[in-house]
């Protein structure tokens, strides 16, 4: 468990910072990418050593980061939709409906379209729920953190042996 | 296809049948941005899904990979590189948000690709060394 804690301590923390508007327009797509650097720095600090971190660790520790970003992110998000009943694609609705009456789409897809969004959006409005709604997030929060993170994993490791580089040679 | 993706809008008039992804896609980019409305890149099909400086680092990313096809840019070993491409983003973050300039999407843009172009460096020494660390075995 000990091995996995930066990852988790991050992945928590980015977790939180996806749900906080403020937050999110300010680190933005650099949220997970920074957790998993600061997995990365914070496994370092757990067990000191003068040895470059392999592409592999930071590949792994970015993507536990990114998974428990994902994880925690989709339990926080389904919280609250369930909580206030109401979220983004709630929010996207109108903006849609009006797309979709301006695109040049057959009556019936026209139909079938907008009875799949409302059937989400009223079951979001009425339970706080939608297993659709639900389906999607778990997907969609699972393979971007992932990738994301295991992208910014490899990216720090580059960063911190770098730095490592810099300091032997001074 | 992750580029193309912010621009879906657009592909929604050659593709009608992607509208049934719309929300769904639109769900999965804000997982990478905040997507302000105020902030997004508007075109005569739509706006993109993405904000002007996320638009920017992709853009860089996307462009330095086309790039590195022909001419292979080697990652200097200095860590000092990273932070110069951070600093104009940064600074531009911070002077919006103390509100000493309003924000403008093209420099929002313009310190995306270049913190964009030089992550590229990062990512691909990073996947290349990782290949070899994997095929060492």
């Amino acid at each position: 468990m000990k091995k996995y804690l930066p990852s988790f301590i991050s992945g928590f923390g980015a977790g939180v910072l996806h749900i906080v508007p403020v937050a999110k327009s300010l680190a933005c797509c650099l949220i997970v990418p920074l957790a998993s650097f600061t997995a990365l720095i914070l496994d370092r600090r757990a067990n000191p050593t003068v040895e470059k971190i392999s592409m592999k660790k930071g590949a792994l520790v970015g993507l536990f980061t990114g998974l428990y970003a994902a994880l925690f992110g989709t339990v926080f998000d389904l919280f609250i939709t369930l909580v206030t009943k109401n979220n983004d694609i709630v929010a996207m609705m109108p903006e849609l409906q009006k797309m979709i009456s301006a695109f040049p789409l057959s009556d019936a897809m026209r139909t079938e379209v907008l009875n799949l969004f409302e059937s989400v959006r009223n079951d979001i409005i009425q339970y706080g729920f939608s297993p659709l709604y639900t389906f999607s997030i778990i997907i969609n929060n699972t393979v971007v953190n992932s990738i994301v993170g295991t992208l910014g994993g490899l990216i720090g490791a580059q960063i911190i042996n770098q730095r490592l580089n810099n300091r032997n040679e001074y | 296809m992750w580029t193309a993706g912010i621009f879906y809008s657009c592909w929604l008039d050659l593709f009608n049948f992607l509208i049934y992804g719309y929300p769904i896609v639109k769900n999965t980019y804000s997982l990478v941005c905040h997507q302000d409305p105020a902030k997004l890149i508007n075109f005569s099909c739509g706006n993109s899904f993405v904000c002007a400086r996320c638009l920017g680092i992709y853009t860089g990313l996307l462009i330095n990979s086309f790039l590195h096809i022909f001419h292979e840019i080697k990652l200097k070993k200095d860590f000092r590189l990273v932070l110069l491409a951070t600093v104009p983003m940064f600074v531009d973050v911070v002077s919006v948000a103390a509100g000493i300039y309003d924000y403008s999407k093209t420099i929002a843009f313009i310190t995306g690709l270049l913190f964009g172009s030089i992550l590229f460096l990062y990512l691909y020494n990073g996947l290349q060394n990782l290949i070899i660390e994997i095929f060492k075995r």
